[in-house]
């Protein structure tokens, strides 16, 4: 029986080639992307899960009123250890600060992130070196380097024995001791260059010093909520005790799982999880659609398949065995979506991972597809094959065999209620795509109050830090050599760069205090980077009080304390009376994300961040010139940084602030097209079946008189009514969708008409041309033909 | 063989109501072969269905070999057809997609015999419906006459009590039409109880007798003398 039922399906299937191509061709293409969302939603959700204790592993952090944080004070860690016997394990890590320089002979490697965990954290997060962890002796550290990073350093070496290395410039003579290589986890909340690990860490530190996030490794079984109340009394106690804080009504601490920590952590932004949440939605309506195309299908193939049915029924088949028989069919079908899905999947793997910066493998055991696979197969064998598969194991054989194979009117409803759904979701893509083309657009072509372009920013170790830190120099004999270089405009240090995060500091001014951002800048910092003035002056060379005492503020630090006159006005924070010299217009440092923060820039501040972003800007016609001549003249323009000139364009560094909406950009384009491709695709194949039924009274109104044109209304006309409503149903959905992403920005787009004019142009001419193709060869054909063969 | 009593059929639509079967009795003997003649709607058609159990009547009794059927559940009529009865259809039936053979062989699956055995009865009816040469063609690829052949091979591969035919030679030539209706009476010699609509005075004077059926009554019954000595 079955080999029968097998004959009847594959000869049935290869009968009707180009709807069976449509059908698994749409299918394998849905499911390729669901496939490739399914790896990454499964690849960002085990992040560090690889590690024994992951389930018992917490953050602590604090709520401060404005902010959380993970970044607590060392002391704590040691407290909640000694209080709290449920706690197993209490460690330290924090990174480095700035990038560094390592050399062996000519072998030079530039480390951006070296981890520096205590023993007891690299134990409760599994960072393993290859000669295995040990605690360091005393004060001693012991750095490892990354497997990568060892290879550029000893591309020869095969032990793995300690090595003497360099640091920083060839000439600054400071040595070290590398004692081995650790493996990378890129699948792993804690990537590195290196690690440093200390037997303990802020052993001096005090409540003051929020320098160390702190991990908690928990026994089993611990009442979580219960230690984080208990954690929190802790955390007030000891800071009374500690006399640095009076009030500590507003602060609290928290614990946050080591599961949130990748996508949604409690002291950071949960963007990356909400745009996973985004990614699997597109995945699943994707594959939805192309269950639809495949229930509509069949549906509509009844007719053909209602004789076949008839006759079994008379021989005595049993209504469950046809139902077997027809799911049987569709689970064979969607079989060969799932094999071409994987090719496919495999073509496309290589554009997904750059787009998302991940290094995803089908063929990787630990992805879950081997499982993940079949369970889809089933799941969508049964969404899309159950309903036509009942309906065709209902019919009655007396009727059928007679030739009539009219489906219910259920089955009507149903079959046009699933393409108005389709068409629904496409819709909501095509907005949601011209919505966020005419935001990003918006962002590219806005002015953001600053010129980055032909701005470069110099990567540096010396510091430039005004009254003297422990080593730094004065920026005016590097800034005098730099400008003797034809082509140079203009050049300066600060603390941060546009597009990266500012410090924030309490100052009072106006009877008002409050936390507001603070730059620590050199002259030229405006003129660089073409910032316009409002009112007032920036700082100058001509007026020596710049370097002691001067202040700019933004419009937005203004309002915030309410200044009527702000130039010459004071301003007190870290100890220093500023007067106000200067007020310039808000410009977008943080993108059009983030609203413009009140911002005060000073020369001097004594408790500032390290002062070492050179930003330069040069002559566009010039540019190569003058990097060539900077990266030749390094060691001499700039001696404490050495001889590795590096640099980035400030630009796209600040393009860099973008990426993710590009991406959703990226990745809307990609569902839109495939929701539509695939919606057309059914639609192909559904306005064909629908002519085909409806060939004799097309015969029939031609014999009659009609028009070509007058049967082509016909037909698209149920399509195109069927496509406006479509419209209609998505228009307050995408309308709702749209504004709620825009209103992630401070800096935005009125909801456009555009997008919703458009998608009803599209999908409606999209709908005409697809039906009207196929209602050609019905059009087209002689009547008599037609009469003949019904 | 069968016993039909005061047998009741209506068809209803959201506005109609229709009788198509008013108190139908009919009682058919084994070894008989009865023609139901009459004319287009008179009801003979639902007659042959309600007698091959893929319809239902409203009222009334329909007894095959003392057994009632009309009081058996969807699954019971199922299996009860397929040990007993075969069907020939005017427009053949046969299923496009597979082969004469595996057409034939269709009803022998469904009754769960044996392959061996299923092989051996598909040959042997091919052979005694001379379409050997045909067994591995497709049914397009048959001409009318051809294709009924096959369909009357597959109403007999398992050897039912009862034959029922709705229109056989509807849709064939006159010559063609002939061959099946000898066929028909080949196998009614054989033993083979048959039941047949017709429109054809001609096609109904194989038969031994001829009931006539008008608006859902039996309004005459006519006896093929010659015919009837035959099975006498």
């Amino acid at each position: 029986m079955f080999k029968l039922n097998l004959k009847i399906a594959l000869r049935n299937l290869w009968k009707n080639k180009g709807i069976t191509a449509i059908n698994i061709g749409g299918l394998a293409i849905a499911l390729a992307a669901f496939i490739l969302v399914m790896m990454y939603a499964s690849y960002e959700t085990s992040f560090d899960k690889e590690n024994p204790n992951y389930d018992n592993i917490y953050v602590v952090g604090v709520t401060y009123p404005e902010f959380k944080t993970n970044y607590v004070a060392a002391p704590l860690a040691t407290a909640i250890k000694q209080n709290f016997p449920e706690v197993e394990s209490a460690g330290l890590i924090t990174g480095s600060s700035f990038e560094l320089t390592i050399k062996n002979g000519n072998n030079t490697l530039f480390t951006k992130n070296i981890l520096v965990a205590d023993y007891s954290a690299a134990k409760i997060l599994n960072i393993k070196p290859n000669s295995g962890l040990l605690r360091p002796q005393g004060d001693d550290r012991l750095t490892y380097l990354s497997t990568e990073s060892m290879k550029t350093l000893f591309p020869n070496k095969k032990d793995n024995k300690p090595e003497i290395v360099g640091f920083g410039a060839s000439n600054s003579g400071i040595t070290g001791t590398i004692a081995g290589a650790i493996k990378n986890n890129t699948h792993s909340n804690f990537k590195f260059d290196g690690v440093s690990i200390a037997s303990e860490l802020g052993k001096n530190d005090n409540y003051n010093m929020n320098a160390y996030t702190i991990y908690l490794q928990l026994k089993p079984e611990t009442d979580v909520e219960l230690l984080e109340q208990k954690i929190n009394n802790l955390y007030k106690a000891e800071l009374l005790k500690s006399n640095k804080v009076t009030d500590v009504k507003s602060i609290s601490t928290f614990l946050d799982p080591l599961a949130n920590l990748h996508l949604r952590p409690k002291a950071g932004n949960d963007a990356a999880y909400k745009i996973l949440i985004a990614l699997s939605t597109l995945g699943i309506l994707i594959l939805v659609i192309a269950c639809i195309n495949f229930t509509n299908l069949s549906i509509a193939q009844a007719a053909k398949r209602g004789k076949e049915v008839g006759v079994k029924k008379v021989m005595g088949a049993f209504r469950y065995q046809l139902t077997t028989q027809f799911l049987v069919e569709i689970f064979m079908q969607c079989l060969v979506a799932v094999v071409l899905a994987l090719m496919l999947a495999e073509l496309v793997l290589p554009s997904f991972n750059h787009l998302f910066q991940v290094q995803l493998s089908i063929w990787h055991f630990h992805n879950g597809l081997f499982w993940q696979l079949p369970l889809i197969l089933c799941v969508i064998t049964f969404i899309a094959g159950i309903y036509p598969a009942m309906v065709l194991s209902g019919f009655k054989p007396a009727m059928v065999l007679k030739g009539n194979f009219s489906t219910s009117k259920q089955s009507y409803w149903l079959r046009n209620g699933l393409l108005v759904f389709q068409f629904c979701i496409a819709v909501v893509f095509i907005i949601s795509l011209l919505t966020i083309n005419s935001q990003l657009k918006y962002m590219r072509t806005q002015d953001v109050g600053f010129t980055a372009n032909q701005v470069v920013y110099i990567k540096n170790l010396t510091l430039f830090n005004n009254p003297s830190k422990l080593g730094s120099v004065s920026f005016e004999p590097l800034r005098e050599k730099m400008m003797n270089i034809p082509g140079v405009k203009s050049a300066t240090v600060a603390t941060y760069i546009p597009g990266g995060t500012n410090g924030v500091n309490s100052y009072s001014a106006n009877g008002i205090t409050a936390n507001i951002d603070f730059v620590n800048v050199e002259f030229d910092y405006f003129e660089t980077l073409d910032i316009k003035l409002k009112e007032g002056r920036f700082f100058s060379q001509k007026f020596k009080t710049d370097n002691v005492n001067s202040a700019v503020i933004n419009e937005s630090a203004v309002a915030k304390y309410g200044f009527k006159n702000p130039v010459g006005q004071t301003i007190t924070g870290s100890g220093i009376d500023y007067k106000i010299v200067g007020v310039i217009k808000d410009f977008k440092s943080q993108g059009f994300e983030s609203i413009v923060q009140p911002t005060i820039y000073t020369i001097n501040d004594p408790h500032g961040d390290y002062k070492t972003q050179i930003m330069v800007k040069i002559e566009e016609s010039r540019m190569a010139e003058v990097l060539a001549t900077l990266k030749s003249q390094w060691s001499q323009i700039n001696p404490k940084d050495g001889e590795d000139f590096r640099y980035e364009f400030l630009d796209e560094l600040y393009g860099k602030l973008f990426k993710k909406q590009e991406q959703l950009q990226s990745v809307f384009f990609a569902a839109a097209s495939l929701t539509i491709f695939i919606a057309i695709l059914g639609l192909f194949a559904f306005a064909k079946y629908i002519t085909t039924g409806r060939i004799k009274e097309i015969a029939m109104r031609k014999i009659l008189g009609a028009n070509d044109l007058q049967i082509f209304k016909l037909i698209n006309k149920s399509f195109f009514v069927m496509v406006l409503i479509a419209n209609l149903i998505s228009w307050p959905l995408a309308y709702i969708l749209t504004k709620k992403w825009l209103e992630t920005f401070a800096y935005r787009i009125d909801i456009p008409i555009l997008p919703f004019v458009l998608s009803a142009l599209i999908t409606i001419l999209l709908t005409i041309i697809t039906v009207t193709v196929q209602a050609r060869n019905a059009v087209k054909a002689n009547p008599v033909d037609a009469l003949k063969y019904e | 063989m069968i016993k039909i009593e005061n047998l009741e059929k209506v068809y209803k639509t959201e506005e109609i109501e229709t009788t198509a079967l008013n108190g139908i009795n009919l009682h058919v003997k084994a070894g008989e072969f009865v023609s139901i003649m009459g004319p287009s709607g008179c009801g003979k058609s639902t007659l042959l269905n309600v007698m091959g159990l893929l319809d239902k009547p409203e009222s009334g009794s329909y007894k095959f070999i003392d057994t009632e059927l009309l009081t058996l559940n969807d699954k019971e009529r199922s299996n009860f057809r397929k040990r007993n009865m075969g069907f020939v259809f005017q427009n053949f039936n046969l299923i496009d997609e597979l082969t004469v053979f595996e057409n034939i062989e269709l009803p022998l699956i469904y009754n769960k015999v044996p392959t061996v055995e299923r092989k051996r009865l598909v040959n042997e009816i091919i052979g005694r419906m001379n379409i050997v040469n045909r067994s591995g063609h497709f049914p397009q690829q048959l001409s009318g006459g051809q294709q009924q052949r096959v369909a009357v091979a597959r109403a007999l591969v398992t050897k039912p009590k009862l034959v029922l035919a709705d229109e056989p030679t509807g849709n064939l030539d006159s010559t063609h039409g002939n061959e099946v209706m000898e066929l028909l009476c080949e196998l009614n010699e054989t033993g083979t109880t048959i039941v047949m609509v017709t429109h054809s005075s001609h096609d109904a004077s194989f038969s031994n007798r001829i009931i006539n059926l008008k608006d859902g009554h039996v309004i005459s019954e006519k006896i093929n003398k010659g015919k009837t000595e035959e099975l006498i």
